[in-house]
């Protein structure tokens, strides 16, 4: 029986070939769009799981309210791992990092800088399972200089993995021996370094320092922990070893500070949660975020519904032809179950050349949307042993699903009434039809106000007044090799051809050093008066050569020696600390952690606000100071020649620093990077809306050409009695104007809702405004009337006697 | 084998009952061959419809081999119908997408024949009515006599004890229905097949033996053919 069910299927299926091929490829679309989307959120969902102790590994992140600064940190004190393993017996061990920067890397003659360097305890591979492909992980990282490195590294460096006992040359002249080599870091962790340095060679991890949180500090947990129970004896350890510290450094006692809102908190992050969910300060990279992941997710559904309604809707609309299949097997003695058993025979079919078809779409995709997304993703249709059922079970669920309703539908026909030709009159008035055309343009239009608010907010951000000027700015990398040399060459550009200005120093406010530190009002050091800020070192030329504006005050001057006490605060700092008139104001703060020794500063200008973080977050307080910080030079120019430039500042480079690698970008540059995964997402999603849109206008295009099929009659009666082409098209664009107005009122409040969630994420983003929702609805018409048009004008067009004639 | 009693069908059209069928009293014995005739709209197709089991009437009885079909449920009626009854339509009917030998064998399929068995009844079939060298051919390729040809012999390939016939020959030209109608007369005189047909033709009416007159849904008389 199902022999016969297959050939009529495919028969039926070649008999209309531009029915199927039409049904197929928006099938076969949104299975791979679907397809790739789900591959991105199973390759985020995954990450970090490679550890066999995924489930017992912790990060401890900090949380401090100090001075109205709030610092939500992925970063601990250093004595807080040591601490809870010696005081907590369910804590079986503890690994800290310490990001020490970068290095530098002698191969032959030259210099290499690498940046994925940290400093880890020997107890890495007790937490982490990196596998080592050569040296015992036991001992590899406990002797100081030593080293433990990548097979990509091993290649790199010695042209072969086996590079055990071998020695490496950092920064010019410290030998350290390579005591293991591991496998390349997987791409789903939310880590990748390349050299691993013992930690006993960082002496901060010795400083037992409380107050300072440098240390990213993970834990196992032994099998069978609570985490809460843990966490709950935090409090306890704060006040053990925290409060005295605290006593020592600001004479102000735990419970003291507490009463004035501010607070040390320690929590737990488990390992899984940290791609997803944590985007804190002191991520060794930036995260991903569960927001995408649930919106891809939504994204793939609805990409997946619209294929399947416009299987279905297709199916349904064509049922007159079918109809009297039907009629004729009901009296040659089906019964309505085979009929059912038949049609969905055949929609599976038609879903399994849909699924093969999308494989190969989305092969061919894979390397564009691979592109788009910054991932190395495949499809492993044979590597992964959950492809292959899961496909299987898409297929039968989206075979069901959208054959269900045409089934039903169908199978449910009276056989006299379809052999006497009485079912055309159920096309207009189907209501399930018409629901199922307004959830079409629901998500469409959801999906073209998401579109159209990304790309804004994106625009905005790319052209928003920063309170600084990035264009035209190039930044000459990782200045420190120069020492002594820094000034001179700093001197010496200045004096170049097409270079306006420049200036030294390592923080920028693109990328580059960050540090924060705490002020106060009176020398008492007394709360109340206490300001949490950013503390840069910068020289006088800072604020004229990046193009930022002086609200009050002056900029620092060589005409002033006293400056080297000054300090030149930004607006929002100004706004915490409540002065109306900073300018010769005093801030104290310590010269070091723990010690007496105050250092006393004086306001000397106010510089404009400017951003120096994503436009996710808004500006905090800043203090800029003046000092020799020579981690890269900023160059303002004002030539066409650009390389040109960059070609005799390299040379001076190499004068002043031979064998030292030479590395410059643009400050726009840098700063775009900082939007790259939003720009990345933005991106992605715009295409699948696209995609879901394109799918959705298939659909319709394949209603309309039956709606026109049904009503040639009326349509051939009409013109006879002399309607034009123009009124037969707004007579057939009605039906569907209709729905989308319905589609629209629905949509829009929705899309409202989940647009400004996403914008809320953004201090600083653009309005919602009305002119957004009116373009989509405008937008949502075009395209359907566009695409009804194509099909009214050949069906309005042709001739009203061979319509009539058949009858 | 068949008896009607006191068979109406109505519709309602705005709260008025509008009779297609009015006391319809029939019974046919088994082996007759009888013809209904009337005027468009008569009711003669409803009637057929209701005898063939795919249309209900709104009230009456209507015994089948003893058994009282208006007492049953949709899906023992349809299987009582499958089992007994089978069906010519004036347009054939045939499924398009089937050739001809897929098409005489789809009865059978629902009637849940072995594989083998269908093999050799449609060859059969197909014999016997002269066929064979057609059986690959599909619907649109033949005339509409070959169609109406394949349609019987669907009608008949799973041994039904009452053929129904919807005016067989109206879409056929007179020497294409004079062939139809030689077929019934012999089906019904070798074969000993109940017929029941529907026609507009006087000419066709005198193939049955009993020819019922049809009109404004009330039997008007009934003569000898």
């Amino acid at each position: 029986m199902i022999k016969n069910y297959f050939k009529v299927a495919v028969r039926n299926l070649w008999k209309n070939k531009g029915y199927s091929l039409l049904n197929i490829l928006g099938l076969a679309i949104g299975l791979a769009t679907c397809m790739l989307i789900l591959i991105y959120v199973r390759n985020d969902l995954s990450f970090d799981r490679y550890n066999k102790n995924f489930g017992r590994i912790y990060r401890v992140d900090s949380d401090i309210n100090f001075g109205g600064t709030h610092m939500v940190l992925a970063v601990a004190p250093d004595p807080l791992g040591p601490t809870l393993k010696r005081d907590y017996p369910e804590v079986e061990q503890y690994v800290r990092f310490h990001d020490l920067g970068g290095i530098m890397v002698k191969r032959g003659d030259e210099n290499i800088s690498e940046t994925k360097v940290i400093y880890v305890d020997s107890t890495l591979f007790d937490v982490f399972s990196l596998p080592m492909v050569e040296g015992n992980p036991s001992t590899a990282l406990v002797s100081p200089h030593t080293v433990v490195i990548t097979e990509s590294i091993a290649l790199k460096y010695f042209n072969t993995v086996h590079a055990l006992g071998k020695t490496m040359i950092f920064n010019g002249s410290e030998p350290y021996r390579v005591t293991g080599v591991i496998r390349d870091i997987p791409d789903q962790s939310h880590f990748h370094f390349d050299f691993f340095l013992p930690m006993s060679q960082d002496n901060q991890s010795r400083g037992n320092i409380w107050l300072s949180n440098n240390f990213n500090t993970y834990i196992l947990l032994r099998t069978g922990t609570d985490p809460a129970s843990l966490a709950s004896h935090f409090n306890e350890m704060i006040n053990r070893y925290v409060g005295p510290q605290v006593q020592q450094a600001i004479h102000t006692s735990l419970a003291d500070l507490k009463t004035k809102g501010n607070y040390i908190r320690y929590s737990l992050m488990p390992l899984g949660r940290i791609h997803l969910y944590s985007n804190k300060v002191g991520e060794f990279e930036p995260n991903g975020s569960i927001e995408f992941v649930y919106i891809f997710s939504v994204i793939a559904l609805f990409i997946l519904l619209i294929a399947c309604v416009n299987f279905m809707n297709l199916s349904t609309a064509r049922s007159s032809l079918r109809a009297r299949e039907v009629g004729i097997r009901k009296v040659l003695g089906s019964m309505r179950k085979a009929l059912i058993i038949q049609f969905l025979t055949e929609s599976i079919l038609v879903t399994a050349a849909s699924l093969v078809l999308a494989i190969g779409l989305a092969f061919l995709l894979m390397p564009y949307f691979n592109q788009l997304s910054q991932r190395h993703l495949r499809l492993g249709l044979f590597t992964d042993p959950w492809v292959i059922p899961g496909l299987i079970l898409l297929m039968v669920l989206v075979g069901g699903v959208a054959g269900s309703y045409p089934a039903f539908y169908l199978s449910g026909f009276r056989p006299i009434q379809v052999l006497k030709g009485k079912l055309a009159a159920g096309f207009r008035r189907s209501n399930l039809r018409n629901t199922l055309v307004v959830f079409q343009f629901f998500i469409s239009i959801v999906l073209i106000i998401g579109t159209i608010v990304i790309d804004s907010q994106m625009n905005f951000i790319r052209h928003k007044k920063l309170g600084f000027d990035r264009d035209h700015v190039l930044i000459i990398n990782n200045c420190y090799p120069l020492n002594d040399n820094a000034r001179v060459f700093k001197t010496e550009v200045l004096h170049m051809s097409g270079v306006k200005d420049a200036t030294m120093t390592g923080y920028l406010p693109t990328s580059g050093n960050r540090n924060d530190n705490s002020f106060f009002k009176s020398p008492s050091l007394e709360q109340t008066g206490a300001i949490q800020m950013q503390t840069w070192s910068i020289d006088e030329d800072y604020i004229p050569t990046l193009g930022m504006g002086i609200d009050a005050g002056r900029n620092f001057s060589r005409q002033f020696p006293s400056d080297s006490t000054g300090v030149i605060l930004n607006q929002a700092a100004v706004k915490l600390l409540g002065w109306t008139d900073p300018v010769n104001k005093r801030l104290y703060t310590l010269k070091e952690m723990g010690s007496q020794d105050q250092i006393v500063y004086h306001v000397v200008g106010v510089v404009r606000d400017f951003n120096f973080n994503s436009l996710r977050q808004e500006i905090t307080p800043m203090g800029l100071f003046l000092g020799k910080d020579n981690g890269s030079l900023a160059i303002r120019i004002n030539t066409d020649d650009i390389s040109g430039l960059i070609g005799r500042v390299e040379q001076k480079w190499k004068e002043l620093a031979p064998s030292q690698p030479f590395s410059y970008e643009f400050m726009d540059d840098d700063f775009n990077k900082i939007y790259q995964a939003d720009e990345r997402t933005g991106k992605i999603f715009i295409s699948f809306a696209i995609f879901a849109i394109l799918i959705a206008c298939l659909g319709l295009f394949g209603l309309t050409v039956y709606a026109g099929q049904l009503r040639i009659k009326e349509i051939s009666i009409r013109k006879t009695l002399g309607a034009s082409i123009l009124s037969i098209l707004s007579l057939l664009s009605l039906d569907f104007l209709k729905l989308i107005l319905i589609a629209f009122l629905v949509a829009s409040p929705v899309a409202w809702w989940a647009m400004n969630k996403w914008l809320q994420g953004f201090a600083y983003h653009i309005g919602l405004s009305w002119g957004i929702f009116l373009s989509a609805g405008i937008l949502a018409v075009l395209i359907a009337l566009l695409t009804v048009s194509v099909q009214v004008i050949r069906v309005a067009g042709s001739n009203p006697v061979n319509a009539l004639r058949s009858e | 084998m068949i008896e009607l009693n006191n068979i109406s069908k109505w519709y309602a059209v705005g709260g008025n009952k509008n009779y297609v069928l009015r006391d319809v009293k029939l019974s046919v014995k088994e082996g007759e061959f009888v013809s209904i005739m009337g005027p468009s709209g008569s009711g003669k197709s409803t009637l057929l419809h209701i005898l063939g089991m795919i249309d209900e009437p709104s009230e009456g009885y209507h015994y089948f081999l003893g058994e009282a079909v208006h007492l049953m449920k949709e899906k023992q009626r349809s299987n009582l119908a499958k089992e007994n009854i089978g069906f010519v339509f004036q347009a054939y009917h045939l499924i398009d997408e089937l050739n001809v030998y897929e098409n005489i064998e789809t009865p059978l399929i629902y009637h849940n024949v072995k594989s083998s068995e269908r093999k050799a009844m449609v060859a059969d079939m197909l014999d016997r009515f002269q066929i064979v060298g057609k059986k690959d051919l599909f619907p649109s390729q033949l005339s509409g006599g070959q169609q109406q040809l394949v349609g019987i012999a669907r009608a008949l390939i799973a041994s039904p004890r009452l053929l129904l016939a919807d005016e067989p020959t109206g879409n056929l030209n007179s020497r294409q229905g004079e062939e139809i109608m030689e077929l019934f007369r012999k089906l019904n005189g070798q074969d000993g097949v109940t017929i029941i047909q529907v026609t507009h033709s006087e000419k066709n009416a005198t193939y049955g033996k009993r020819v019922i007159h049809l009109l404004d849904g009330k039997i008007e008389k009934e003569t000898q053919g």
